[in-house]
């Protein structure tokens, strides 16, 4: 582990990653605790004010104080993408694993219609989810799961094929143990390396999918402080005050090149040849 | 192969608007329709009948080229959504385009001087590439390219065959947006496909042989790493159309993601049917083309 | 004064004192060129008796005419009736109809076309939503080709204004009596201009109707109505000079915008409002304690701020304000946090309330009015949770048929016009369920009114049973906001905010030539 670690850090992208994912949970973990202001605190009088000592990044339409609201919105924010990410992952690597297990005739069906379900845009798709379950950020998570699910079993697929065809696999068919068994003990684990890595880069695609729901209204609920919600609602206000505009945008883009980057570093890292 | 991912395609896009809560008859008639008036209605557009009689009846019309009727407009469907998936079209093959153009240098260049200032200088700008949501980036180069240096139109749409300049920089802006999240994507594929295919032993070999970097580079290392690029792209094909979708909003480009937002908004079934059905055709016509390229390009480089 | 000038709309004295054409202000309007206006909302119906939205209501009275038609003082002026006058008990009032007009197809228009026309609105049949606005009528007929007579059920003295209601467009009777659903997707009217293309999502174009009654407008050759689904793209393109109209701006646009070099920015007072509406039949809002509370609740000056960036003036939960005739003001409700707990109390939720509060995205300040109000009830120990959506969904699940919402209303032509639209208990849209007889009755008694001080007087005790139950709140009224390129002449923001009056509009020499 601490191998792996040092392999990580040596590489920039790996380090940088690390170093502004954690930055991004610990904000997560403490925001809420150490915002100055009441994120949802109308100030009629403090309305789209610039920076200054109390307002650190100025306060935005509401004269609500845009700090806090960063703070306290990192959790609605990141931790809706994981958990979105983690729920697509698992159903995609359950279903992309059985597919490989079992091969032949139930591989082809089961690919033949993850491919169709991914001939529809995955935007298209998530908005089609939370338009038949209603806005709210739970649908949205579902929806952003569902969406990623056949990308992810595809994925998981053809790893898995490759580990299908393994001696341990083998042994444990030869052993008589049942499908499920073999699927869960035997196959999954060592699928999940490669996995990780696509997980890690889709959290940003996830941030981005969110946005852009809530964006087409149909996302978080105001006066919710996710940055999504707020970067879409700001594009009413940037002409009155950029800052309003500009501090989530920075905020997103720090989530989404974080993930990224260590993302490609725990590639280079689980990939030595590279 | 392509009949079965529309067959299931279709099913999906009609059980999820069936299971929409929406009243199609309520909304053809508007909310100051009789009760008489309604049933009449359900009753001529076989909204009575059994869903699985309804799904067979709508297949078969679909499968005559008749997409059904807007609800919302009393149009035909299937005209309009053709007419904006061309427009959508025009944008994403631009989009690919400027994107080849681009993304292939710019990835070769990274592979080339890897773990050099120009590799960082790339990987820099494709993290850019993917750090923001479209509707933010859109937003950001109306701004700072329409609004404060005025070198080009902010929004809107003029047909090309109408006043070829102008709709030509009406499409500028957009078609950057698209490729800018697409160009991050495709260099980092072509940068780690080629960084592979240097590493292995017959371009190892070549280079013993004594044939000269740049030759090896071009003959040999190129060819197959620009391969899986082809997939990578009809792949990205989804993604863009889904990225068009957003694009077309803010543009106000009348494109076939913009009709399909209507469409969802307004509840407007037959057109998302319609819609849903024409994007996913446009993806897998796209993903079986590439396959057949692919193949055919594979096999030209073995013989090679 | 502007009452005066209302007035004339009243039987006997209308006359032809507004004879359309008349600006002397500078030198003649110079015809020709191609106006592009945008909106911010398709106009997915085209069919005159059926529009719902200002962009469709902008189409129409292109393609269309009315009997009459709203000045931008609100006083109505001649348009196919040149003159009209009732009975002393104000329930036949007969119509002069202008001879010579014709329709888009050539066909001659006379008074059949009229009649035909208002009994298609009147039958439950059409759907039409303007069928409870156009007036108390009980039977229409042709007196002979160029007159026509209203037979009302009650006495009524505003039908010369609900005759200018924007789903009372003339269609030839051959039409209104024959396949009336072919009006969707075609235009037949005697409107200045006539239908050349038309694609609800992004463009639609008219041209000028050569035929038109007024042999000096419409000044335009051209006017091609752009759909912007993104209002900060509508800006940019009035910036850049891509449109010439913004035919309503936002407030943060309308900052935006101002002070910029060739740009004209239009506002004018109105009676347009954003309310909560409570579905006063379902509990907890059929109390009206429990809405009066969430009332008390409002800090209307902050609200002003919030929702209109100051283009706005306080409301006071009644629909009317002195943009209206017949206005008088009833005491000012004050935020009063107390008094809001108190009521809860003694409706039986001492420990407060919780509700969802629904609001539509478009116009976006619907929204912002849901989380300010959000914020403000807080303190009463009322928890609202806002949930937006998308328009259309909005108004084919929620409109009409929610509990707690919020609307957003252009300002009618006349008391009479909003009441009978939004709260009395055959309103067109009745969406509060509010049912209240008293109230009823004033507004009843006022249609029949000729007397303007008694008119007031019980129109302000209509208002003040409302404001004593609140079957909707109304925080605060929206100035109507508009702009315009320099180049654009007679132009101007209309209080009613769906009436737009392109015809009169001119371009100037230095206006961009488009072929």
């Amino acid at each position: 582990m601490t191998e792996f670690m040092k392999r990580l850090l040596k590489t920039p992208q790996g380090a940088i990653g690390l170093g502004l994912v954690v930055l991004v949970l610990l904000i997560v973990v403490a925001g809420p605790l150490v915002a100055p202001h009441d994120p949802e605190k109308l100030a009629p009088l403090a309305r789209y004010k610039g920076p200054s000592l109390t307002y650190w990044l100025g306060t935005d339409q509401y004269g609500r104080d845009i700090f806090s609201r960063l703070l306290i919105g990192a959790r609605a924010t990141v931790v809706m993408a994981v958990a979105a990410t983690i729920v697509g992952t698992l159903i995609g690597a359950l279903i992309g694993t059985a597919s490989a297990f079992l091969g032949g005739r139930a591989d082809e069906l089961i690919m033949r219609t993850i491919d169709a379900v991914m001939s529809i845009p995955s935007l298209l798709f998530a908005l089609l989810v939370v338009n038949l379950l209603g806005s709210s950020t739970v649908n949205a998570l579902v929806a952003v799961a569902i969406a990623f699910a056949p990308g992810m079993a595809r994925i998981t697929r053809s790893v898995a094929l490759s580990v299908r065809k393994q001696d341990y696999v083998n042994a444990a068919i030869a052993r008589g143990e049942s499908s499920a068994y073999i699927i869960r003990r035997e196959m999954l684990p060592n699928v999940i390396a490669p996995i990780i890595v696509e997980m890690t880069i889709r959290v940003s695609f996830a941030v981005m999918l969110f946005a852009t729901l809530s964006f087409l209204g149909l996302g978080a609920q105001p006066p919710a402080a996710e940055w999504g919600l707020m970067v879409s609602e700001a594009r009413r206000y940037m002409h009155l005050s950029a800052g309003i505009l500009i501090w989530p945008s920075v905020a997103i883009a720090i989530v989404a090149v974080g993930f990224n980057l260590l993302g490609d570093g725990l590639r280079d890292a689980l990939n030595p040849r590279t | 192969m392509i009949v079965y991912t529309l067959f299931i395609v279709s099913l999906i896009v009609f059980a999820i608007t069936q299971i929409l809560p929406a009243d199609a008859a309520v909304m053809m008639l508007g909310e100051n329709a009789t009760q008489e008036a309604l049933d009449a209605l359900r009753q001529t557009m076989g909204l009575d009948a059994p869903i699985w009689q309804q799904y067979f009846s709508w297949l078969w019309h679909v499968v005559q080229g008749d997409l059904g009727t807007s609800l919302r407009t009393g149009q035909p469907v299937g005209p309009v959504m053709f007419e904006a998936l061309g427009r959508s079209l025009l944008l994403a093959v631009l989009s690919i385009g400027l994107m080849l153009v681009l993304a292939i240098p710019l990835g070769i260049i990274a592979a080339v001087r890897r773990g050099k200032i120009a590799d960082m200088l790339v990987s820099l700008v494709s993290y850019a590439g993917v750090a923001l949501p479209e509707f933010v980036t859109a937003t950001i180069a109306v701004l700072v390219f329409a609004d404060w240096m005025k070198w080009l139109p902010p929004t809107g749409y003029v047909p090309l065959t109408e006043n070829f300049t102008a709709g030509l920089a009406h499409l500028v802006l957009p078609v950057c947006v698209i490729s800018v999240i697409l160009i991050a994507h495709v260099s980092r594929m072509v940068r780690s496909e080629l960084v592979d295919v240097l590493h292995t032993d017959y371009i190892r070999a070549a280079r013993l042989k004594g044939i000269p970097r740049r030759e090896v580079l071009r003959r040999h290392a190129l060819r197959n790493a620009l391969l899986p690029t082809i997939t990578i792209v009809a792949l990205d094909v989804g993604y863009l159309l889904g990225g068009v979708i957003v694009v077309e909003e803010i543009f106000a480009i009348p494109g076939i993601g913009r009709q399909l937002i209507v469409a969802i908004q307004a509840r407007d079934l037959p057109a998302i049917q319609a819609g849903v059905l024409i994007m996913a055709a446009t993806y897998s016509i796209v993903n079986f083309i590439a396959d057949i390229l692919y193949a055919w390009l594979d096999k030209r480089i073995q013989y090679d | 004064m502007l009452e005066m000038k209302r007035r004339f709309f009243l039987a006997g004295t209308a006359a032809i004192l507004a004879a359309p054409s008349m600006s002397f202000a500078q030198s003649a309007p110079a015809k020709g060129g191609t106006l592009k206006i945008s909106v911010d909302q398709a106009a997915s119906v085209i069919h005159p008796l059926l529009t719902r939205v200002n962009p469709e209501y902008m189409i129409t009275e292109l393609l269309y005419s009315n009997l009459t038609r709203l000045k931008v003082d609100m006083s109505i002026e001649p348009d196919l009736a040149e003159s009209w006058t009732a009975n002393d008990a104000l329930t036949e009032w007969t119509f002069k109809l202008r001879t010579g007009v014709t329709f888009h197809d050539g066909s001659a228009f006379t008074a059949n076309d009229v009649v035909a026309t208002f009994k298609a609105i009147l039958d439950p049949a059409t759907a039409s939503p303007g069928r409870n606005n156009v007036g108390p009528i009980a039977d229409i007929v042709a007196v002979d080709d160029a007159t026509v007579l209203f037979k009302l059920s009650t006495a009524y003295a505003d039908l010369p204004v609900s005759v200018a209601y924007t789903n009372a467009r003339i269609i030839p009777a051959s039409i209104a009596t024959g396949d009336l659903k072919s009006l969707s997707t075609k235009a037949v009217g005697t409107g200045p201009f006539k239908l050349v293309s038309y694609e609800p999502d992004r463009l639609i174009v008219v041209e000028r109707n050569e035929k038109y009654y007024d042999p000096a407008r419409p000044y335009l050759d051209r006017v091609e109505v752009q759909v912007f689904p993104d209002i900060s793209a509508e800006g940019s393109a009035l910036i850049s000079g891509n449109i010439d109209i913004i035919s309503t701006i936002q407030p943060t646009e309308f900052l935006r915008i101002d002070g910029t070099d060739g740009i004209d920015a239009l506002r004018t007072p109105s009676g347009q409002f954003c309310n909560i509406n409570f579905g006063c039949d379902t509990a907890p809002f059929n109390d009206a304690r429990v809405r009066k509370a969430i009332a008390l609740t409002v800090d209307r000056e902050a609200m002003v701020g919030f929702v209109t960036e100051g283009f706005g003036t306080t409301g006071n939960d009644t629909p009317l304000n002195p943009s209206y005739q017949f206005f008088k003001s009833v005491k000012q409700r004050e935020a009063n946090i107390e008094e809001a707990k108190k009521l809860l109390a003694e409706a039986g939720f001492p420990n407060g309330l919780e509700a969802t509060l629904i609001a539509s995205d478009r116009p976006a300040v619907r929204t912002q009015l849901a989380v300010a109000l959000r914020e403000m009830a807080k303190e009463a120990g009322i928890t609202i949770n806002v949930q937006t959506m998308p328009h259309a969904t909005y108004l084919e699940q929620v409109w009409k048929k929610g509990s707690f919402y919020v609307g957003f209303y252009n300002m009618q032509p006349t008391p009479d016009g909003i009441f009978k639209l939004l709260y009395t208990s055959d309103a067109a849209w009745n969406e509060t369920r509010w049912n209240n007889k008293d109230f009823d009755a004033l507004v009843a008694e006022a249609r029949g009114t000729t007397d303007e001080e008694k008119r007031t007087e019980l129109y302000t005790k209509a208002q003040e049973i409302m404001n004593e139950e609140v079957p909707s709140i109304i925080p605060s009224f929206f100035d109507v906001l508009a702009a315009k390129r320099s180049w654009v002449q007679n132009f101007e923001a209309h209080p009613r905010a769906s009436v737009f009056r392109l015809d009169y509009v001119s371009l100037s020499s230095d206006a961009p030539k488009r072929g």
